[in-house]
């Protein structure tokens, strides 16, 4: 955006045209991901490079149309009209090019230069479809091309067509269109009407269109533009039009299937489901199957995960040893404890969750990129619209009870970015991997048998905490019109174009690696200012100043100060609960970061326990360990993932309360039993 | 006439209407559902989305929304 000779490059298509695709396979990792401007909508945008000219695209939200009904189509449409853009690429999808070539109708009339990319030729070809672009670009005065995006040889002409764009700047003809829409009563009365230069970039016949439309941005913007006599009669005019959507998009289908009529060809074949389909669709193995194709996706995700956390595990291995190291060469102690056991246990418990931060990403973009993440959306619409979402949600929650993160870096297919931070917010809830290791555990030392009871009332509690999560982020972060019923298409499954998905994905784990890193270090920091002493003394430290002044208040929530120690470091890591309850009990050392992201237990820590803790404060802190905050690590991703420092705070500080909330109930009730 | 969840399976329909709010009637054009398009029913089941085929294009849409497509001349 620095470079004045940057050319900027729109990409538009409907989703499942491919964009994303191409989109990643043209910037790989110069990727920036942020929200467009007080909007709660993604933004990316990337750069490349081609025969010495440097370009920036811009992936514009998928919308299916140019209308007014939803922030993705407003950003898309202002920014067209912004002028930023050079060129725009629309896309179309091959196999379904009278339906995805909506987008082009709706496109004209707009005089910003773009050309037309015919995307997965591929599988329109294996269906018998063929499509003359040549022929077709006279007839646009567009450039077009043909353009399959596992095909290297489809960029070659991607760029050819791209330079010729920039060059040339071809506005799509529009005449033949037009011609139709005049045939309805109040188009050209409206168009007369209209002043020169209502909205830069667009024509008097696309802003009659709109008005034909009832487009209210569009509309007020004439209206606005029309001197005070001609404001009552563009009104009636206006007025008159029922139901002008509907005339406008017979007229657009009219016009593509005119275009399509002797430039695409296709063989008639009746339609059917695949197997695949039929089995996914059916009414009792729908949900099974796609749970299963979840898991199974989720253990895949550990296969490119394992090497890395081996490396997390190695540099755990390394602050003890250096520590001592450096206190030997008469390193400051303090220095060595920043370098050891905030710098390097940071990083070791980022990398050994970045594994599977980056195996998510791959599965579940995979399974994106295929299109049966499409299918898993469809299969569970019905039950995630009752939380407002939409059904691919549901595959972050069950990626969560392996790990937060890895949900919260599953929801990237998400292409709501309110659902997006309202499915994060409710997969929080999902006790993970940790909090399953260590809470069975706890229960058992405490409660023996009953073990399966407290574990059915976490699965229970979960399930309400998760409706009302809904219930209280829900108004703000989804709007009524976009929890309206499901109209979607399930794309035709297609090949993956593996080096942009690779790309992607190791430009994205990169990005939460630094990001995370960041976030980790300075809360690991924050910790450990908190609970160094000079002494060594754990009393003399400001936490455990801090945790017996507040006391009396943790006491309503049933927990001591030790207690509540250990609930704290819970929402640094569930495992380091367990050590910093160890270190209290035993009395040996201090409460460290290390025994705070799973340091070591002493070995009688179950009598320690039992002898320390009555069974109504085990039963809170249990509850308020489960219902925490998940970890740091977590805490970061979701950083990542919606780009709101004000979400992610408000997220995590309401589970903070309500796990606080939780465990006070727990332990009241508690009180009543024991 | 009959609304378009009307259909049974295998049934095929030329649209006649579509009827509802602005947004819904913007959204269902978009998707290529328009008056004189021809749809086939994949699937109609009790309590689950409806599957039809228009357009190159296999259709998820919801029952409630299925009620506001009218269509002509299905077989049932």
């Amino acid at each position: 955006m620095t470079d004045q000779n940057e050319k900027v490059v729109a990409l538009l298509g409907q989703p499942n045209s491919g964009k994303s695709t191409l989109f990643n396979a043209l910037t790989g990792m110069r990727q920036h991901v942020g929200n467009w401007p007080g909007k709660t909508v993604e933004k990316k945008e990337g750069h490349f490079s081609h025969n010495g000219t440097e370009y920036l695209a811009v992936d514009l939200p998928g919308t299916y149309s140019l209308s007014a009904n939803s922030d993705e189509e407003m950003i898309t449409r202002d920014y067209i009209a912004s002028g930023k853009a050079d060129v725009v690429c629309i896309l179309a999808d091959s196999s379904q090019l009278e339906r995805s070539l909506y987008m082009l109708a709706d496109y004209a009339g707009i005089t910003v230069p773009c050309f037309l990319v015919l995307n997965m030729s591929d599988v329109a070809a294996a269906q018998g479809k063929t499509v003359n672009a040549k022929k077709l670009e006279k007839k646009l005065g567009i450039p077009v091309i043909s353009f399959s995006a596992p095909d290297t040889k489809s960029y070659d002409s991607f760029y050819t067509v791209l330079e010729r764009t920039v060059r040339e700047k071809p506005v799509l003809g529009a005449d033949e269109l037009e011609s139709r829409y005049e045939e309805l009563e109040t188009y050209g009365r409206i168009k007369e009407m209209i002043p020169d230069g209502v909205i830069p970039g667009y024509s008097k016949m696309w802003l009659a269109t709109k008005a034909v439309e009832k487009d209210v941005p569009v509309t007020a913007k004439i209206r606005a533009a029309l001197p005070e006599a001609d404001k009552m009669a563009f009104d009636a005019a206006v007025s008159r039009t029922d139901k002008g959507v509907v005339l406008t998009g017979e007229r657009k289908f009219a016009w593509i299937d005119g275009l399509l009529s002797d430039t695409a060809a296709s063989k008639k074949t009746k339609v059917a489901l695949g197997r695949f389909d039929r089995l996914i669709t059916h009414r009792f193995w729908g949900k099974p199957v796609v749970i299963l194709i979840i898991l199974l996706g989720l253990i895949a995700s550990f296969i490119p995960a394992l090497p890395l956390m081996g490396v997390g595990q190695l540099i755990a291995k390394i602050p003890d040893p250096l520590n001592e190291a450096m206190l030997n060469i008469g390193c400051p102690a303090f220095l060595a404890a920043i370098v050891c056991d905030v710098l390097l246990r940071s990083l070791s418990f980022i990398v050994q969750m970045l594994g599977f931060v980056f195996g998510v990403t791959l599965v579940f973009g995979l399974l994106e990129e295929i299109g049966v993440m499409a299918r898993i959306s469809y299969v569970f619409d019905n039950t995630m619209a009752k939380l407002g979402l939409q059904g691919k949600s549901v595959m972050p929650f069950l990626i969560s009870f392996g790990c937060t993160m890895g949900g919260a870096a599953g929801t990237r297919v998400i292409d709501n970015w309110g659902q997006k931070v309202l499915t994060i917010a409710l997969a929080w809830a999902v006790p993970c991997g940790a909090a399953w290791a260590v809470i069975p555990m706890l229960s058992t030392v405490f409660f023996g048998a009953w073990v399966p009871v407290i574990i059915a009332v976490i699965l229970l509690v979960m399930l309400l905490h998760m409706w009302l999560t809904a219930k209280v982020f829900g108004r703000s972060l989804v709007k009524r019109e976009d929890q309206c019923g499901m109209i979607m298409e399930l794309p035709p499954y297609h090949k993956p174009k593996w080096g942009a998905l690779f790309r992607y994905v190791f430009g994205r784990t990169k990005d939460t690696f630094v990001r995370a890193l960041k976030v980790v270090v300075i809360v690991a920091f924050a910790f450990w200012l908190l609970s160094y002493t000079s002494s060594g003394d754990i009393t003399d430290s400001i936490l455990y100043k801090a945790g017996h002044a507040v006391e009396p208040f943790t006491r309503i929530f049933g927990m001591g100060w030790q207690t509540f120690m250990a609930f704290i470091a819970s929402s640094l890591g569930k495992e380091g609960a367990l050590g910093v309850l160890s270190t209290i009990y035993t009395g040996t050392g201090t409460i460290s970061v290390g025994s705070m992201v799973g340091g070591a237990v002493a070995e009688n820590i179950n009598e320690l326990l039992t002898a320390n803790v009555s069974k109504p404060e085990a039963l809170a802190l249990i509850f308020a360990m489960t219902f925490n905050m998940p970890c740091i690590v977590a805490l970061a991703a979701t950083y990542q993932e919606t780009h709101s420092a004000k979400w992610t705070a408000r997220i995590a500080l309401y589970y903070t309360g309500i796990a606080l909330v939780l465990a006070g109930i727990a332990y009241h009730v508690g009180m009543l039993i024991w | 006439m009959k609304k378009l969840s009307e259909l049974e399976k295998d049934a095929e329909g030329v649209i006649a209407a579509v009827n509802g709010d602005p947004r819904f009637v913007s959204r269902i054009t978009s998707i290529g559902l328009t008056p004189g398009c021809r749809v086939t029913v994949i699937k109609n089941e009790k309590n689950r989305p409806l599957l039809v085929y228009s357009r190159d294009t296999m259709i998820a849409l919801n029952r409630q929304e299925c009620d506001l497509v009218e269509v002509e001349g299905g077989k049932a």
